[in-house]
């Protein structure tokens, strides 16, 4: 391998015939630029001197730099293409609705209601709820989210704790049938429990959201009362935000009828029902809560039970480590663990 | 320009103009080749057929043809792209040495790595064009939405700018416009170490995955970038070398380099990486400690220790480290193997970010790890994004006069003037290639192999 043999291919080269090791490399055809060269030079440099050691000295490059109008040719040249790629580019943007200015009214605001006035906080009682996956359901033929319990806005997690301390986590198919009676968790089997209970989990709308921040066209946005969106026209499916959300709230669409906004490929994620609450419903898996485990409202009413219930009985977000500023609270055990 | 004959004359060239003609000059130009040759282009033409059918696979938005998932959704595509993407600044970092801050020893990496970092760059934008679902709305949204907060968006800005300021070196090497050449030399060297710090921190702002989290991620990146360019110039000089491509009397000199920078970055990035293990044994910051398990002692143990560290790092360093083995086969197994370890390197990196997930994703919960086989669609745009790289390359071997061209300016270096001065009959003469040769720390015998 290292004994050079025949060669596979003997290409010929354009230029001049190779020299052998120990042989001056052919002089250059002609010098690199006539007024590169310091006159004392360029004799030198189209006669005898080899080409590998062209190195010009600091005089040299005063003539060199006096061709300007080469350089500011092609520099003005590559200026007005850029302008013009940018320009045309701009055209476009204009002609195709997907890259429609940032003042539109991307968000699917309803007459007559009033953003600043809200500021919209969801409250999750994992003391109440009793796993009965009735909010996925809702949630998915709510917002025609796809079928596949890969591809879920909200689910229902079991969080097991044994009598040795371990705690498992299982949620069979995003617990939209309910749960069996014992955990289906890896290694849950067997072992006597101590303590369970039931988390609900959805996008948590964060303050300063990780998602948001990352997106490389601003896809995803935030509007004014608080909640994080996805303009499905500006995704470009990356999945950045996908891994970027600490609480596992995205997922990327994947193609069938039921994709939501009717586009395969983007970013999706819970909205806590955008389309109803702006419209003065309530979310669908908080409508369809049995037990009212999820709670919903406007903490800017001092009137409202989110404010005087809920919150006021000490409501935190799950892992405020992430320092993310989640909008979506818990209360109960859930607490205890995260 | 004109047509005569079915030939279309533009300058010196004479292009076929006619399917007719087009066959016949193929037909001429098979049968003019040696088996071996046919071989190897037959084979790189069977990877970018596999690699032609897969793309149309995976390009209808949403189709579930990749093996990721919601738990780990960058897979290999992903890890493809960071390959090629920081082997092109790779490329420029090593050439800058000679063609910036005119380096003599360096100066040979030049016309072939700025033909390699233009076809590693336009084979991580494939790559990352049939990873994203839309691409084009990628280009536009990109120019159209400035979000300075992402560095998904400053990275497209660096390495759209570099394929710019890469096409503009190129030309200007083949055309002779120094000037111009000299400026476009430098700002590629500098978007060589911007962009795949960008990159770096695409995955290092990402908080949700410890493993890719922090300061070091963008540090690593680019002493990664540095390996993989430098490995890749190891095997084409060998290459050239080994088949007496065009220029091959300098490989010697190119080689040497190349094993002075491949040791330097090798160490740096062993330094790092151990750094990297022993940060996340010792994290107490949840998820780091499990991934970097999963790494060193999980699933992903065999191939970390097997192929990045055995096959990758360590071997590598022996070859270059042992005297005898300083020839110019060794030189191309040694970067041959830092090319794959970087490739492993980056592939663990990014799955073993995913692979233990700190929370449900979108319902799924994956315990203790999430399961992820690359698709066969994912393997074979990588085959076809490799072999699409091989063959454009083998074609600028054979048709473009790939000599170096010896044609710089170099800015008013203080080393660059003492040495104009203090020994201008050598810069004048030029120093032949046996000399270059020793001094680049080649043994006798791989300079003499260097001459047949």
């Amino acid at each position: 391998m290292t004994e050079p043999s025949e060669p596979l291919d003997r290409l010929e080269p354009l230029d001049q015939p190779q020299p052998a090791v120990g042989e001056p490399s052919a002089p250059p055809a002609e010098p690199a630029v006539a007024g590169a060269t310091a006159p004392g030079r360029a004799a030198a440099t189209a006669g005898e001197a080899p080409a590998d050691a062209v190195l010009v000295p600091l005089e040299a490059i005063a003539p060199a730099i006096r061709q300007a109008s080469l350089s500011r040719r092609a520099f003005l040249g590559f200026g007005l293409a850029l302008a013009g790629g940018v320009a045309g580019a701009a055209v476009l943007g204009q002609l195709f609705p997907v890259f429609a200015s940032a003042g539109d009214q991307v968000s699917p605001l309803v007459p007559n209601y009033d953003p600043a006035t809200k500021a919209w906080t969801f409250v999750v009682d994992t003391s109440k709820c009793i796993g009965c996956g009735l909010c996925v359901v809702a949630c998915k033929e709510e917002n025609h989210v796809p079928e596949s319990a890969a591809f879920t806005r909200t689910w229902v997690e079991r969080h097991v704790t044994m009598t040795d301390g371990t705690v498992y986590v299982d949620s069979p198919d995003a617990g939209i049938n309910g749960f069996p009676p014992t955990s289906t968790a890896p290694g849950a089997g067997g072992k006597t429990v101590k303590s369970a209970y039931f988390q609900p989990r959805l996008c948590m709308q964060c303050a300063d959201s990780p998602c948001t921040s990352v997106c490389p066209v601003s896809a995803t946005y935030t509007t004014q009362d608080g909640i994080v969106l996805v303009d499905a026209r500006r995704c470009i499916g990356c999945g950045y935000c996908v891994v970027a959300c600490p609480y596992g709230a995205r997922y990327i669409t994947p193609a069938g009828e039921d994709t939501p906004a009717g586009t395969p490929g983007v970013a999706d994620k819970c909205t806590w029902c955008y389309q109803r609450i702006s419209k003065g419903q309530q979310p669908a898996c908080v409508e369809i809560c049995p037990v009212g485990a999820r709670r919903f409202g406007n903490a800017n009413d001092p009137n409202d039970d989110i404010r005087t219930a809920a919150l006021a009985a000490g409501a935190r977000p799950l892992h405020p480590e992430y320092g993310t500023q989640p909008r979506a609270l818990y209360l109960g055990p859930a607490l205890q663990e995260s | 320009m004109q047509v005569v004959d079915s030939t279309l004359h533009v300058g010196r060239l004479a292009l076929p103009a006619s399917p007719r003609a087009i066959r016949a000059a193929l037909a001429r130009e098979v049968s003019a080749m040696p088996l071996a040759t046919r071989v190897w282009y037959a084979l790189l033409l069977a990877g970018l057929a596999i690699g032609a059918v897969t793309a149309i696979l995976a390009l209808p938005p949403g189709w579930e043809v990749m093996g990721t998932s919601p738990s780990i959704e960058w897979g290999m595509l992903i890890v493809g792209y960071v390959f090629f993407a920081i082997m092109t600044s790779g490329l420029c970092l090593a050439s800058s040495l000679g063609t910036v801050f005119g380096i003599e020893r360096f100066l040979p990496l030049e016309k072939r790595h700025a033909i390699l970092a233009i076809l590693s760059l336009s084979t991580a934008f494939g790559v990352i064009a049939l990873e994203l679902q839309y691409p084009v709305r990628m280009v536009f949204g990109a120019v159209l939405v400035i979000s300075p907060s992402s560095p998904m968006w400053w990275m497209g800005v660096f390495y759209g700018g570099y394929l710019v300021v890469l096409i503009v070196e190129v030309w200007t090497l083949f055309t002779n416009h120094p000037v111009i050449h000299k400026y476009a030399c430098t700002g590629a060297a500098m978007i060589g170490i911007a962009a795949p710090t960008t990159l770096g921190a695409v995955f290092g702002m990402v908080a949700a995955k410890p493993l890719w989290a922090g300061v070091f991620t963008p540090i690593l990146m680019v002493a990664s970038a540095f390996v993989g360019g430098v490995s890749l110039l190891g095997i084409v000089f060998w290459a050239v070398s080994r088949f007496r491509l065009a220029d091959w009397g300098r490989s010697g000199v190119a080689l040497g380099s190349v094993r002075l920078l491949l040791a330097g970055g090798l160490l740096v990035v062993a330094a790092l990486l151990a750094r990297q293990v022993a940060d996340g044994l010792t994290s107490d910051v949840a998820g780091f400690r499990p991934s970097t398990l999963a790494m060193v002692a999980g699933p992903l143990a065999p191939a970390f220790w097997g192929l990045r560290v055995a096959a990758g790092l360590v071997a590598p360093l022996a070859i270059l480290a042992l005297p005898r083995l300083r020839t110019v086969g060794f030189t191309g197994l040694a970067s041959g193997l830092a090319l794959l370890g970087i490739f492993v390197d980056r592939s663990l990196f990014v799955v073993a970010g995913e692979f233990v997930p700190r929370t449900t994703m979108a319902g799924t919960v994956a315990y203790p790890y999430v399961a992820y086989t690359p698709s066969l669609v994912e393997i074979g745009i990588l085959v076809g994004a490799a072999s699409f790289m091989a063959m454009a390359y083998s074609l600028c071997e054979r048709y473009l006069p790939m000599g170096e061209g010896d044609v710089h300016l170099f800015w008013p270096w203080p080393w660059l003037r003492h040495h104009e001065h203090g020994e201008e009959a050598d810069a004048g003469g030029g120093a032949p290639e046996a000399p270059a040769a020793a001094e680049s720390g080649l043994a006798p015998a791989a300079a003499a192999e260097a001459v047949p």
